[in-house]
């Protein structure tokens, strides 16, 4: 538990001195809406009235393998990633910090950009915020566990940038389509729907259990 | 360096299946033409005999590599990582035929190639995790960490199934995938080549893997002995005491 916090609190303190995770993370995703506006027919009201949730959740798939790409590539330079290893303690803790941090990082930025998206899509949000926030932190959650572990494997391959969305975006399918059910419900009736929310919760836990133990060997030097 | 069990399994039964799989390979054929015509399909309703036959083949890979893959993070021996890679390959194989002969039936019956029913998404993302298991272990390098990326990766896809499954079911689509052994609806005459065909896939995986298994075990068994040639002369060379 201590090693959790060690974890999390060195990847919080390293990513705020420098920011430069975050901010283009979240550069990234905004851009992404903005993106949206170019993409979309010119009266695209029918459309976000159906359609606005998953938008905003390919924005947020997309920013969080963003952000995943670079959660371990702090930790190539002085060989970190082999000290981390050698830490006296269960490798599965350091996971859930790294996890917990990525997580954080993210939910983030789809606060930010889902406030964007409302102001300039005109969805109203205001009336669901904390459930929305709920299904933001569920989805951070579940992207941010198994995306850790195949993050830990992508950032020392060839081609990294490309082999993580490879490896990530077939397995997270779940964590999606509940993530943006229950969005799409909380848009369009102002309600959470408890297949969704619970699709959400057992993708979220089935990821943590599996990356827990399987970053063991990811993590073997 | 031994050849490991398995390869040496493998050795024995390439030969024998192959002899089986000829003649099996013409019995099969010719019941899949015998075959009654189905009265409101047509022609098109043959692929029965191939699809569903490819696809067992296909699941049976993607279990193996899952297993192969556990079992060399469990014991560390290499021969099961080679396992996995073998069938990863093979499975990958059957799963390209399951989705290139299910979306001519499909446009025949359907009236169009593809629908997000479950089953047919489900098998597609499997594809698509085989690919990458196959794609990432080309890019990592080293051997060993090849394969435990590797099995890590194929244990997580296999499980990943599963929750796959049940989330789209959930919410993905209709379902219009026909469920025709849970009703027992093959008419008269196509028990036959359906059970011939299963036969056929199945042991044309098994003789593939065998091949493929064999191959990979000559190739670590080379590596090996090119590395203890090239590291004779190295260490007498040294100018350092050894």
């Amino acid at each position: 538990m201590n090693v959790l916090l060690a974890v999390l609190w060195k990847d919080l303190i390293s990513e705020w001195r420098t920011r430069d995770r975050i901010v283009s993370m979240l550069l990234f995703s905004v851009l992404v809406v903005v993106v949206f506006h170019f993409a979309l027919p010119e009266d695209a009201s029918q459309l976000l009235k159906t359609g606005a949730a998953g938008l905003l959740w390919i924005a947020y798939v997309f920013a969080s393998v963003l952000g995943l790409n670079r959660a371990f590539a702090l930790e190539l330079e002085n060989e970190a990633l082999s000290g981390l290893a050698l830490a006296p303690a269960d490798r599965g803790w350091i996971f859930l910090g790294k996890s917990l941090a990525n997580t954080l990082l993210l939910f983030l930025v789809q606060a930010v950009t889902a406030f964007v998206f409302a102001l300039t899509f005109n969805v109203s949000l205001t009336a669901v915020v904390p459930q929305f926030a709920v299904v933001m932190a569920l989805g951070a959650l579940g992207l941010s566990s198994i995306g850790t572990l195949f993050a830990a494997v992508a950032v020392r391959t060839r081609y990294r940038e490309v082999m993580l969305p490879l490896l990530l975006l077939p397995v997270m399918i779940p964590v999606l389509l509940g993530a943006v059910r229950a969005s799409a419900a909380l848009l369009e009736r102002g309600t959470l729907p408890a297949p969704a929310l619970r699709l959400l919760i057992v993708a979220d836990l089935t990821f943590l259990i599996v990356s827990f133990v399987l970053f063991e060997y990811v993590l073997d030097e | 360096m031994q050849a490991g069990v398995l390869e040496r399994a493998a050795g024995h039964f390439r030969t024998p299946s192959l002899w089986a799989l000829l003649p099996l390979c013409a019995v099969y054929g010719l019941a899949v033409i015998t075959a009654p015509e189905d009265a409101v399909q047509g022609v098109i309703q043959k692929i029965l005999y191939v699809h569903p036959a490819c696809a067992f083949a296909a699941y049976l890979g993607f279990g193996l590599t899952a297993l192969g893959g556990a079992l060399y993070l469990w014991r560390e021996d290499e021969q099961y990582d080679r396992l996995a890679l073998a069938s990863a390959e093979v499975g990958v194989v059957f799963c390209t035929l399951v989705i290139l002969t299910g979306p001519i039936w499909a446009r025949g019956t359907w009236g169009r190639f593809w629908s997000w029913d479950p089953r047919l998404t489900v098998t597609l993302l499997l594809w698509f995790i085989y690919l990458a298991y196959l794609l990432l272990r080309g890019f990592t390098e080293g051997s060993a960490r090849a394969a435990r990326f590797a099995a890590v990766y194929g244990i997580a896809g296999v499980l990943a199934i599963p929750l796959n499954y049940f989330a789209i079911d959930l919410f993905g689509g209709r379902a219009i995938h026909p469920e025709n052994l849970g009703r027992g609806s093959l008419g008269a005459g196509m028990g036959l080549p359906f059970a011939l065909g299963l036969v056929t896939a199945l042991l044309a995986f098994f003789h593939l893997l065998a091949r493929r298994l064999e191959l990979e075990g000559l190739r670590a068994r080379n590596a090996f002995a090119e590395a203890e040639t090239q590291h004779e002369p190295a260490r007498a060379e040294g100018p350092w005491p050894t």
